[in-house]
This record gives structure tokens, sequence and C-alpha cells, in this order.
């Protein structure tokens, strides 16, 4: 089915979000896998909205022009019309299932189109044969990792048979193991025949998938290469534009563009000890099990791992938010700050100073102005955090970390979602904080971040430290390792 | 440009939305109403736990209220699955009927009255009737309270006491406090909602 | 053993409504029937916890409501008494919401002829009580890394506070999640005018009758003979 956008404009009137399209014109071919790339904010988003009907029927806003689905006007069809033809993937796993159990979300679809019963289930029986899903049916949700989710979010929308399925970052929130499944469901939709449009400002899982990569720059289509073009420019070129790498092995010894000025690698100080780093729901296999944990003062120290290796529970650990009793106190004397993945669950006060003095004691103005401008977020002292973007919530966050007096500050995937201005903003940030007299610890699975500022990996398995390193020398092996996870 | 329209004005759409923000906040009502209730654990505090209720759900029912667009159904199926719950939780018809009558006179009230710090304010106090119907039972097992302190007190205040419980007194109590829990919580609701989530874009 | 989910919800409107209401001897009588169900879905240990507690606080109330246990003393024992009479609802809860999967529940629901306007915020409602919670509880590890703590100067000089600090992120991210599921929901074809199909079988079998046959009797010798399994008892011992 092809999908044609005719001189279309939008703009937002009910939300905060100011991307504005216009006089767009777009053809996507049926059977085609095309990537809508392009900066936080560039109206690629949109775009997949105007593609699933979301515009015109949910956002209000203003629009002009066609958008056609097959002969098909969206704006003649309802919603539900609309998902017979088009399939929708989300960012985030977390809000976009309906039901608590993996057998319920599977047929939700299918039920609100009012299929006859037997047609769903053998739809369904199709749909987890083909995704092999055999393990995660009958399972909760809320019990299931990121790369398990989406891939659930994938297959039930699978169920209904779309003609395109259109998938808005899908990628953001997942490991690099599941980025590889992620890869190979794009590239049997694509076999089938199916018209797939997918979001993103990461795109090297796709390069051997996708027929088109669309950059878009302020509503419009500012450039347009095949996959192979794009590589062929390298990095460099991408990461110029806002964009991910092409092909994570072209990351080697010496190409991590943007990295600026020179690391302290190694030990030249005393190192950080945290000694017994235990946690278990059960006795006999232990989430968290490390006698011992040295980090280098005042650097950068990247923590791998796959989904359930522990990273998680090792952070809250280390900050006094899981564990015995006195782990947590030992924590809350000696522990660390945790940057959480979400930052919007740390911001309690009504502007940003108060913000940063909350924590602080004794409460000092000047102090708390100065760290703020050390962050560059002294012209918004007043405004009121939760107002303010993603990236500069973040550096709230930090600050608010930094005013109550802790040394040591971790990270949970400080740059999942993220275009390559904002990952090396957020790297900058990182470097000052630790060029400052910090040590921090990210916990993280973008490759291009970790060779953008960090100095050691640790690697996790199972709960334990499997390796530890400096990245100097071993860039390569971080990407082999990273890519095989 | 050629027909310029605006858009995500179709009733359906916005009927989802608001269909998803009853369940939203109704799954949030019901949870703060049970854990600011649960100070009703100790007998003593039962006629506070009303107050608690009122004063803790006071901030999200503000939020819930500005947020939906058809005030009359939506207070009405949010007040129906508080009363649901109760009823399977064993309180019986009764409470099931005064959680409706609520939902229909709130959504009345931000009808009527519209949007304003009025119509949240009263329709907030409202609500707490129907939170405050749900000590009901912890009310009339006071008497049981009542007989374990005879064994405990002398008689003359266990007299008190019974006479307090015999008396409408302890429901007006209840109810009353309930009311005034839900007068403060009102007042620093409106400060949270200009201070925060109009600054936000949360509510308007 | 699988219940139809009306027969469940039945089940917990009676068994509740008679544990609020007549003797423990009858209240024990409906508690039983979950906690026999809930052996069939093999939680022992969720039985075997609820009875050490139930028992603990029934039997400590037993015992020490006759004693001189001073003013502190009072408060805990009254505490007990609350909570045994409390602790049979939540068995019952228990029950019904962890043997009954959303779908099967819609079923039932659209089978006793409940409009899509009603049975959509209610999955979303069931759905959000997971959610409720673990917002609830990043924000409050949030909290404590920050020291922000329910008793100290800060809350003391305006007690709202903490009631701000816990409730305005809370509200934002869940009013963020809702949003966003309500885009995935229309995008999914979810609509109110619709007809929906439910693909979860339910239906009526013999467990239900026995069920239903069980609660009726109770009932019906508890309001008729109030003070029959009373007398038993005592005859026994």
């Amino acid at each position: 089915m092809n999908i044609s956008l005719k001189n279309v404009s939008f703009s937002y009137t009910d939300s905060l979000d100011d991307a504005v399209i216009s006089d767009l014109n777009l053809e996507i071919y049926s059977g085609e896998c095309v990537i809508l790339a392009g900066e936080s904010g560039c109206g690629k988003t949109t775009i997949s909205k105007l593609i699933n009907g979301l515009i015109p029927h949910y956002h209000s806003g203003t629009m002009g022009g066609d958008v056609l689905l097959g002969e098909k006007n969206t704006a003649d069809m309802t919603l539900a019309d609309i998902s017979r033809y088009v399939g929708s993937v989300f960012q985030n796993p977390r809000s976009q299932f309906f039901n608590i159990d993996t057998d319920s979300e599977l047929v939700f679809g299918c039920e609100n189109l009012g299929k006859p019963r037997e047609e769903i289930l053998q739809r369904v029986d199709g749909v987890i044969r083909e995704f092999r899903l055999e393990h995660l049916m009958g399972r909760n949700i809320f019990h299931m990792s990121g790369g398990e989710k989406q891939k659930i979010a994938c297959a039930s929308v699978a169920a209904t048979g779309p003609e395109i399925f259109v998938l808005d970052e899908p990628s953001a929130n997942l490991d690099l193991k599941s980025v590889a499944d992620l890869t190979e469901i794009v590239a049997r939709w694509k076999k089938a025949g199916k018209t797939v449009v997918v979001v993103e400002h990461r795109i090297h899982y796709l390069r051997e998938i996708a027929d088109r990569i669309c950059y878009v720059k302020d509503g419009h289509i500012a450039h347009e290469w095949t996959p192979a073009e794009l590589e062929a420019k390298g990095p460099e070129y991408a990461a110029s534009l806002g964009l991910r790498c092409m092909n994570l092995k072209q990351l080697g010894e010496n190409c991590h563009p943007g990295a600026e000025g020179d690391r302290v690698y190694g030990s030249n100080q005393d190192d950080i000890k945290f000694n017994n780093l235990h946690f278990a729901y059960n006795r006999k296999f232990p989430v968290l099990d490390i006698p011992v944990l040295s980090l280098h003062r005042n650097q950068i120290t990247a923590v791998i791992g796959h989904n359930g290796a522990g990273k998680s529970t090792l952070a809250q650990v280390m900050c006094g938010l899981c564990g015995t009793w006195s782990q947590k106190r030992k924590a809350r004397k000696y522990g660390a700050y945790l940057i959480m993945q979400d930052v919007n669950h740390q911001l309690f006060t009504e502007s940003v100073l108060e913000e940063v003095l909350l924590g602080m004691r004794p409460q000092n103005e000047k102090a708390a102005l100065e760290i703020l401008a050390g962050l560059n977020l002294e012209q918004y002292a007043y405004e009121h955090p939760m107002a303010l973007s993603g990236g500069q919530k973040q550096r709230v966050a930090i600050g608010s970390g930094v005013s109550s007096g802790r040394d040591i500050v971790v990270f949970d995937e400080p740059t999942s979602g993220l275009d390559y201005r904002q990952m090396l903003a957020v790297s900058a940030t990182l470097q000052k904080l630790a060029a400052s007299g910090k040590t921090l610890l990210v916990i993280t699975h973008d490759p291009e971040f970790i060779l953008n500022c960090c100095s050691n990996i640790i690697r996790m398995e199972h709960g334990k430290i499997a390796e530890q390193y400096p990245l100097q020398g071993n860039q390569g092996k971080l990407i082999e390792t990273m890519l095989n996870a | 440009m050629s027909n310029v329209r605006s858009t995500g004005k179709k009733s359906s759409n916005t009927l989802v939305r608001d269909l998803v923000n009853v369940g939203i906040f109704a799954a949030l009502y019901i949870v703060l109403a049970f854990l600011s209730s649960s100070i009703g654990y100790i007998p003593a505090l039962i006629v506070f736990s009303t107050g608690s209720i009122g004063l803790v759900t006071s901030i999200p029912l503000f939020l819930f209220f500005s947020k939906i667009e058809r005030s009359i159904p939506c207070c009405l199926i949010f007040c129906g699955f508080f009363g649901t719950a109760m009823f399977i939780m064993g309180q019986g018809v009764l409470m099931f009927s005064i959680s409706l009558l609520v939902g229909l006179l709130a959504g009345a009230i931000l009808k009527v009255v519209g949007k304003t710090f009025a119509g949240l304010f009263s329709a907030n106090i409202v609500m707490s009737l129907m939170s405050s119907s749900m000590m009901l039972p912890l009310w009339t097992s006071t008497e049981e309270y009542l007989e374990y302190t005879r064994t405990m007190c002398d008689a003359g205040y266990v007299a008190k006491l019974a006479e307090l419980a015999q008396s409408p007194w302890p429901l007006v109590a209840i109810y009353a406090f309930g009311i005034l829990g839900a007068t403060v919580g009102g007042l620093v609701a409106r400060r949270v909602m200009k201070k925060h989530f109009e600054r936000i874009g949360l509510a308007k | 053993m699988k219940l139809d989910p009306r027969t469940k919800l039945f089940l917990a409107i009676v068994a509740n409504s008679v544990i609020l209401s007549a003797p423990v001897a009858y209240s024990a009588l409906m508690f039983a029937v979950p906690a026999i169900l809930l052996l069939f879905e093999k939680k022992w240990k969720f039985v075997l916890a609820f009875f050490s507690v139930y028992l603990a606080a029934a039997f400590g109330f037993e015992h020490l409501k006759t004693m001189d246990v001073g003013r502190i003393g009072t408060l805990v024992v009254s505490t007990m008494m609350i909570i045994s009479h409390m602790m049979p609802i939540t068995i019952v809860l228990y029950y019904v919401m962890m043997s009954t999967k959303v779908n099967e529940f819609l079923a039932a629901m659209a089978r006793i002829h409940v409009p899509t306007k009603l049975t959509i915020p209610l999955t979303v409602m069931i759905r959000f009580f997971p959610t409720v919670f673990d917002e609830a509880r990043a924000i409050g590890h949030a909290m404590r890394m920050r020291g922000i703590r329910l008793f100290s100067l800060r809350t003391l000089k305006n007690p709202f506070s903490i009631l701000e600090y816990r409730l305005v992120p809370l509200l934002v991210s869940i009013t963020k999640i809702g949003d966003e599921l309500s885009i995935a929901a229309v995008t999914r074809g979810l609509s109110p005018e619709t007809k929906r199909t439910c693909v979860a079988t339910i239906g009526f079998h013999v467990q239900d009758a026995v069920v239903f046959v069980y609660c009726m009797a109770v009932v019906l010798i508890c309001y008729v003979f109030p003070d029959l399994v009373g007398d038993l008892l005592s005859r026994l011992t």
C-alpha cells in the first residue's frame, strides 16, 4: 500500500510540542522500508502521526493538504479504520500496553476490530510462531524487560495484519541484543511485502534493510540517501547532522567523532572501593554479588552488560535504595547519588533553584547558583523544572545530586533515545562533572557515548563483574563485545 | 495552501482520552483513599481518617476535574468504580448508591459552575462525602472497640463513650472531618495547581 | 480449578458482606473458600503467611483483651482487633485479583452487557494499579536520596509540602503515561462505538455451582440461625 503525503502542513495547538510541518511532499511505495531521521524536534514524529492517523483525528492543530493511504484519504477514515491498515509501535514500552498479561495484549487489537474469534486465535497462533514468543506467553508484562515488551508490542500490532507499520523510535530503550531482535522483525515484515516506516536517529540496526533514509529538518525532507550512501560519507558526516553512526563497526580505535580533549586513563590516584555489594531475592540466585568494586577517582566508568545482568541493582545498592539495613545505612553516609532514567521522578519543587537547594545542607543560595552556572542552567533558575526539555531536566537532577554533596554519581542510561547532539551535550556535562572532582559510574547501552566520554569499562554478567578494563586501546574489543552481547 | 482545517475535534477520540483518564485517576484515587484511610486501623483515629482521605485526594481530584471534557458521565463512572470496589469489599448497596449520587452531583456542579476554582472546590467537597462513607463499617465496629475498652477503663468513661456511640455524633464527625479535610485539601490543591500543573502545561 | 469471573464476583460480594457483618465463626466459613481455592492455584506460601498473621492477631486479641496492658498496649491490642477483622477481606480480594485475567473479566462483563464505555476505563484502572505503585516506589527512592523524610524540620514547618513532594511527580508521570496509553489505544482501533470481540472462554461449570450453593448455604444459616455455629463450637470444646 502506497503512502503519499501531498502538500501537507500541520502545527499543534494543544501541546507544548512546537514541531511544525510545512508543505511536505513524501511518497512511500508499497513494500518499502523508509527511515525518517533527524534531530529531536525536527518534525519526524509528526510525520509518523500523519501516517497513522493520529493527525488529523487525535491531536488538535491546524492542517492543510492530504495524506493518502493507497487511494483513501486518512481524513475520511476513522482511526479504527486506519488501524486496519496501519500498525503503530511506540518508543516507550512502559506506556503502550493496555493489558497486564501478554495473552490479552496479543489479541487486543483484533478484538477491537471485532474480528471473529476463530480468526483471531488463528492469527495469534501464527504470530506466536513467527515471533517465537512461546516462552513469553502467559507472563505479566510488568515483569518483562524492555526488549521483551517491545517484541510483544510488535507482535500484537502484527496480529491485526496491517499493510503498513509505523515505528516511532522503537529502539530508544533497548540494549543492543534486543535491537538485533528488532532488526530481524523489520526484515521479516519487509520480506512479507509490508511497508515499514521507522522514525529513528539510531539507524545502524537497519542498514541492511532500509531502502531510503529521509533526513527531516524543520518540517521538510532535507536529504535523501540510501543507507550505503550515508555510510560512505562516514560517521563524522552523520554526526554533523545529529544522526547516530550508520555502522558500529566503523567506530574504531581512532574514530569517535566529537570527543574533545584528552581523557585521563588508568589510576593515578587512590581508587574508591565499595565492599560487599550483594543483593538477592533468593539466597541461591543472587542478583548482585560483587565483593569489591573499585572505581578510579574523578573518572567516568561505563557499566555494560545484558538486561538482567544486575546493572540497575548495582546502582540501587550503591545508592542505598535496596539491600539490607546496614547496606542502606552505610550508603546514606558514603553512598552515591543516582540520576534515574526517568528524571521526572526526581524533580520535586517549583523552581530549578529550589530544586538544587532542597538537598543542600546548609542551604546556600550563592553556592546553588554557582552549581547551576556550571550546568548552563543559570538562566532557568526560576523556571519550573518539569517545564524544561529532557536534557535540561537531566541537568537539574545532576545539579541536585551535586548540591547534596555526594562524590559519586551514578547514571542509569542517561542517553537512551537521544540524538547525536544531545548525546554530546550529556557527555560534555559528565566530563565537566568528572573534572570538577566527582567520580561517575554510567550504566549504558550506547557505544558511541562510551567512546565519547568514558575512561573505564566494567562488564557485568549474572550479577558479577565479568571484566574491568580501561577504554584506551580496547575500543575494538568494546564494540565487539557489545555487538555480540 | 489548500483546504486548511483544524483537527482533533472529533468526539469519539476525545472520548477515549476521557475514559482513559477516568481509569487512571480512579486507580490512583482508590490507592490513595486506602492508604490514607489506613490510619483508621488504630481505632482511636477512626474519625480522623476521613479527614486524611479528603486532604490527600484533593490534589489528584482537582487535576482529574480539570482534565476531563465530559463532566457528568466521567464523574459518574469514576464514582461508580469506587462504589463497585466498595460493594465488592462487602459494603452493600447503600455505599454504591451514595457513590452514584455523589458522582452525579459532582459532575453536575462541574457542568453548571464550570471549571473555576469554585466549581472544582465544591465538587471536591462533594466527593469527600463518598470517601467518608467508606468509613461507615469502621464506625459500627467502634461498638466492639467499646466492648474492649470496658474491660480496661473505669465505668464512667466507658458510659460516656457508649453514649457517644449511641448518638449520631460519631457519624456526623466522620462526615465533618471529611469535609474539613477536603476544604483544607482544596486550598492546598489550588496552590499546587497554580504552582505546578498550570506552569508545566498539565492543566489550564 | 477455574471459576467463572462472575462466580468470583459473587463470592467476593457475599464473602465480604458476611465477614463484615456476621460473627467470626461465619466469617471463617466464608474465607475458607478462597483459602482452599488459593491452594489449587499453588499459592501455599501466601495461605500460610495469611493464616499465621491472622491467627496471631485473633488469638492475641482474644487472650489480651481481658488483661491490663497499659495505654500503649491498648493501642496494640485494638490494632490486633482491627487486623483480625480486616484480614479475611484481603484474602478474598487477593484470590479474585490473582486468579482472574483481565480479558476473562472483560468477557464476563460483555456477557452481562456492560457497555464498552465502562469496560475501557475499567481495563485502564486495573492496568494502572501496578503502575501507580511502580511510579510511587521510584519517587520514594528519589526522595530518600534527597533526604526528604516524613518527619523533619522542613515538613514540620510546612506539613503540606510532603503531600506536594509525593503527589506532584506522581501525577505528572502517570498523566504522561496515560496520554501515551490513550494514543497507543486509539491507533490499535479501540473505540467506544465499535463492538469488540472477546476471545477468552468463560462459562459455568460444576465448581461454580458448588461455590454458589455453599455461599448461599452459609448466608442462609447465618441469617436464619445466627447462633448455630457458635453453639456447636462451644459444645465441642
